[in-house]
């Protein structure tokens, strides 16, 4: 039964080739710029867990903190649900981490001794709007002398901005990238009904004799879905691959740009994994788009006659 | 068995058929005639669910049709094998496929099909161009092609609407023999057609229609022993109006 409607609608298909092809187009264009921007949000959302996971906060120890006081507020820290992971830096430590950034200038670190360096308890948080009620309440413990952001990433305030301005940006993309995809999407979905309808106009013949003959209006609209979905199919599987090509293409740039900043999965299952969940997505949506453009399209259609 | 029952149909203010009284005994053979407008395709459309009478009943086999929900009518027409003047083919498929698609319809299972349109491509005389398209076609040829559609699902009934009109008198003619022997075979055939060249031919019952009533129904003939007539008027046009109008009175 399936083969009948198969044939027909690859018989529509190869009589109307250039109406296929300007579906097959316009869904290929559409699902190509909603995988880029599936993988934009991909990125992004990693981009700001590299950022969040990072030690963020550093909270420097008088010289006179006992091991047992900086034990206790280790475990403060790790017992708080704000907080993410705590690691002791010893003042060796951080003499090691000195000379290892000081390592083109040895002078540098010849002039130091440990005992310059304040030993001290780096964290990251949870999330980073908890920084501040996190850091004040640390402040006030009696081995704590300073409190500050990790020093790498500047001042005070400059973490806190970075995620803030990725998080806008992020919300940005999301917001802009979805209402571009949903035009795109709205686009595809006309398309396809202003061609299912010109089908069924140009088939209103068939459709007739089939209905004089006792086709019930599920075998009348077979074809007409399959054709739908030929075209759904191959135009996201299209607009998918074409993507996925330009990011294979592109990843050993991207990753070298972004350092240990993970843009992109570096592992290759991952990375296909990634992509083949997009695609199955996609897929979905695409036969969704289909079914109901079509069946949209033969109700019109019928209403009409 | 199909039975027409004060059956009337209304389009806007022109009645197509005021009060119909007939009835068909399976295996049955009836032309339904008249002139133009008079209500012949009215009728078949009617049997075949396409439009649904105003007053009256239509049973077929048993079952009431005339008030057959619309989700019911397919199942309806998957029993009736249907016949036009136009012969209504595919024209992207050939003679093999038009009929195949009969049976695709009513859900025959596909192991099915090959010894089933053989059977009727050779009732037809069509199997040596069953892979022809009805482009490649005469009208005659045409016309057999959609009998063959018509008769793979072994239907009880076979409606004909002018099925000769197209054709000239020679093909005409087989196509009635044709006819003739498919009714042989069990089938009851109702032919809705204004040529009285055939009527006159066939020797059949004929139920004849003018202003959407019934003003004719010849009745048994002779050698008709499988049509069974109710009414049976004869007489002038205006005397069959006046008795038809005094019987429905």
């Amino acid at each position: 039964m399936v083969n009948i409607h198969l044939k027909t609608a690859g018989d529509h298909i190869r009589r109307s080739p250039f109406q296929a092809a300007a579906a097959v187009f316009v869904l290929a264009v559409t699902f190509f710029v909603v995988t880029f921007l599936a993988v934009l949000t991909h990125s992004s959302d990693q981009v700001i867990k590299y950022f969040e996971t990072r030690p963020q906060v550093i909270a420097f120890l008088k010289d006179d903190a006992k091991s047992e006081d900086i034990s206790a507020l280790k475990a403060k820290l790790e017992a708080d649900t704000r907080v993410d992971s705590v690691s002791y830096v010893s003042k060796e430590q951080a003499l090691e981490i000195y000379k290892k950034a000081t390592s083109d200038n040895p002078l540098l670190s010849e002039l130091v001794s440990p005992s310059i360096f304040p030993a001290s308890l780096e964290f990251s948080l949870v999330n980073l709007y908890h920084a501040q009620a996190v850091i004040d309440e640390v402040k006030g413990d009696a081995i704590v002398d300073q409190v500050g952001y990790t020093a790498s990433l500047g001042d005070d305030e400059s973490l806190n901005d970075v995620v803030t301005r990725l998080r806008n940006l992020t919300w940005y993309l999301r917001l802009g990238g979805g209402a571009f995809a949903f035009f795109l999407v709205g686009t595809s979905f006309l398309v396809l009904m202003v061609i299912i309808g010109m089908r069924m106009t140009t088939r209103r013949g068939e459709i007739e004799i089939l209905d004089l003959i006792g086709a019930t209006p599920g075998f009348i609209r077979s074809p007409i879905i399959l054709e739908a979905v030929i075209y759904a199919v191959t135009g996201v599987f299209l607009g998918w691959l074409l993507a996925f090509l330009l990011v294979l293409y592109s990843t050993p740039s991207l990753i070298g740009y972004f350092g240990d900043v993970p843009v992109l999965p570096r592992n290759t299952m991952q990375l296909f994994w990634l992509f083949g969940s997009i695609l199955a997505i996609e897929l979905i949506a695409g036969l969704i788009l289909a079914v109901s453009g079509s069946i949209l399209a033969v109700s019109r259609v019928k209403r009409k006659k | 068995m199909l039975e027409f029952k004060n059956v009337t149909k209304k389009f806007g203010n022109i009645t197509a058929l005021d009060n119909v009284n007939f009835n068909i005994k399976d295996g049955g053979f009836v032309f339904i005639t008249g002139p133009s407008g008079s209500g012949k395709t009215t009728l078949l459309r009617l049997i075949l669910g396409e439009i649904k009478s105003d007053k009256g009943e239509i049973i077929l086999d048993g079952q009431n049709i005339s008030k057959l929900p619309n989700n019911k009518i397919p199942k309806l027409r998957q029993h009736i094998g249907v016949i036009f003047q136009d012969f209504k083919v595919l024209l992207e498929r050939t003679v093999r496929e038009n009929v195949e698609v009969a049976l695709a319809v009513i859900g025959l299972s596909r192991d099915e099909w090959k010894a089933r349109v053989d059977h009727v491509l050779d009732l037809v005389n069509l199997k040596e161009r069953s892979e022809f398209f009805p482009s490649q076609l005469a009208g005659g040829e045409l016309q057999r092609l959609s009998m063959a559609r018509a008769l793979v699902i072994n239907p009880n009934i076979i409606l004909a609407d002018e099925p000769t009109g197209n054709l000239d008198w020679e093909t005409a003619d087989k196509i009635m023999d044709l006819f003739g022997k498919i009714n042989k075979e069990g089938k009851t055939v109702v032919m809705a057609t204004h040529n009285k060249l055939i009527i006159d031919h066939m020797k059949k019952r004929t139920i004849e229609l003018r202003e959407g009533s019934l003003v004719l129904d010849s009745g048994v003939k002779p050698d008709d022993n499988s049509s069974k007539a109710e009414t049976i008027i004869i007489g002038s046009k205006k005397e069959q109006k006046e008795k038809v109008e005094s019987k429905v009175k």
